[in-house]
């Protein structure tokens, strides 16, 4: 309730009243820190707009993060209305993938998820979209409360 | 009444006393007008500075994990605002704006609306000064602070105003803005946690403190790339008395494989590599020590 209450009161804020279907990618970050849950405290917001792919290659959007240990932090993405790929989530430490808000094998989603840090240090954030598609999403960077 | 009569007086030798010492922001010789951009030095390119730039941790973790392990508010530990007027140059806009930045992160932490009020007045004035004013809504976020039910739209929107800041300084070339911004909160955070650190032993805050040698680094980096400006090389002479203590900090890391775990419905992937900070007790009480005397030299007029 109090969270529906805030998102309100966002977009009023921002003109925006009852157009959560947000039509910008800065609409869509207020809707997105929405959707993260009530017990995630904004940190950070990660603005993709991506192409076709070029060569044959998809394009990937990658964003360099310092996490804290003992920290749980929460990953969210939301696609735009006029997106036409869906968007995926991706966390690397260094070059190794923890862990895709899309699980290419059972075609599941997890978005958003959560991820208990134990190691401080540089990680990357990579957003694209599924089959290579071009598209428009925002990704949100969430503190989690004990 | 005394702790006014008391800031009265600890504020004097800040009024007449301060101008000529060696050692705080230079006189306003060296000040940029915003209007100018200023490129990074070169010797590291714009995009490796990018990246570098979005590296540095939000004051809102180390503030929550005060909070968390215990501690009681304390406004002695915030810096004042009552002479945000006479912080008129860009850089000690930009530095200050940081600092503000985070005592603002440590009350919105611990739902001071009263004193938030403040802080939003000071850092609308600092960020009007240099010319980021537009991003920050003063009016909602005051209106948000007066009512006392909307903590998490007000913590929403000073984080989001402050990001605005950042990038929107170095889309318009102010990288150097941005940077002395960036090392604001640092030094305000860091500040704040071992201030705490002296009375509180939490392993969990100290280890915490010791990874900054991480973030320091980084900052490093930003700022080194602005070195050619007077201003910023004394801060890195200033902010290096800290690094030669993080220097001594060890940071080893222990290797495992993540796991995933549900949660409350939710995935959660449980990191398993792990960092260990190694710090001694006389490594952490050079830090506290230094950062307090870098902090208070840094904010000094």
């Amino acid at each position: 309730m109090a969270r529906i209450a805030a998102l309100l009161l966002i977009s009023l804020l921002l003109g925006g009243i009852g157009n959560l279907q947000a039509q910008t990618a800065e609409e869509m970050v207020d809707v997105c820190v929405g959707k993260a849950g009530e017990d995630a405290t904004y940190l950070k917001d990660f603005k993709v707009k991506l192409g076709v792919p070029t060569d044959g290659r998809p394009q990937v959007a990658r964003f360099p993060l310092v996490l804290s240990s003992n920290n749980i932090y929460r990953f969210s993405v939301c696609d735009l209305p006029s997106s036409e790929g869906k968007a995926v989530i991706k966390i690397y430490d260094n070059n190794r993938l923890i862990f895709s808000s899309y699980a290419e094998d059972t075609k599941e989603e997890f978005n958003p998820f959560n991820f208990m840090c134990k190691k401080t240090g540089i990680y990357h954030i990579f957003i694209s979209f599924l089959d290579g598609k071009s598209g428009e999403a925002v990704g949100i960077l969430s503190y989690v409360k004990k | 009444m005394i702790r006014n009569s008391l800031l009265l007086l600890l504020s004097l030798p800040l009024l007449f006393g301060c101008q000529s010492k060696k050692g705080k922001w230079s006189d306003t010789e060296f000040d940029v007008p915003d209007s100018i951009e200023i490129a990074a030095d070169f010797k590291i390119s714009e995009e490796a500075l990018e990246e570098i730039v979005q590296n540095v941790s939000s004051p809102i973790e180390m503030s929550a994990l005060i909070k968390e392990i215990g501690t009681p508010f304390s406004v002695d530990y915030l810096a004042t605002t009552d002479f945000v007027e006479r912080y008129n140059t860009s850089f000690q806009m930009a530095y200050m704006l940081g600092v503000f930045g985070a005592d603002l992160g440590y009350l919105n932490i611990y739902d001071k609306n009263t004193q938030i009020v403040d802080y939003l007045t000071s850092i609308s004035k600092l960020a009007d000064g240099i010319k980021v004013g537009q991003f920050f809504d003063f009016s909602s976020l005051k209106r948000l602070a007066t009512s006392r039910e909307n903590i998490d739209s007000l913590m929403y929107i000073s984080v989001s105003s402050f990001n605005k800041m950042d990038s929107y300084l170095r889309e318009t070339k102010r990288g150097h803005l941005s940077a002395l911004m960036i090392t604001g909160i640092w030094i305000e955070g860091m500040y704040l946690a071992t201030q705490v650190a002296q009375d509180n032993s939490d392993p969990v805050l100290q280890t915490r403190i010791g990874e900054q040698k991480l973030n320091m680094n980084n900052l490093f980096l930003i700022l080194n790339a602005y070195q050619s400006q007077p201003q910023i090389q004394e801060l890195v002479e200033t902010l290096n008395q800290i690094k030669v203590e993080f220097d001594k900090v060890e940071i080893t890391y222990e290797m495992g494989d993540p796991e995933t775990v549900e949660q409350d419905g939710m995935i959660m992937i449980v990191q398993n590599e792990r960092s260990i900070v190694h710090i001694t007790e006389e490594q952490m009480n050079s830090i506290i020590k230094i950062t307090e005397e870098v902090r208070n030299k840094l904010i000094e007029l």
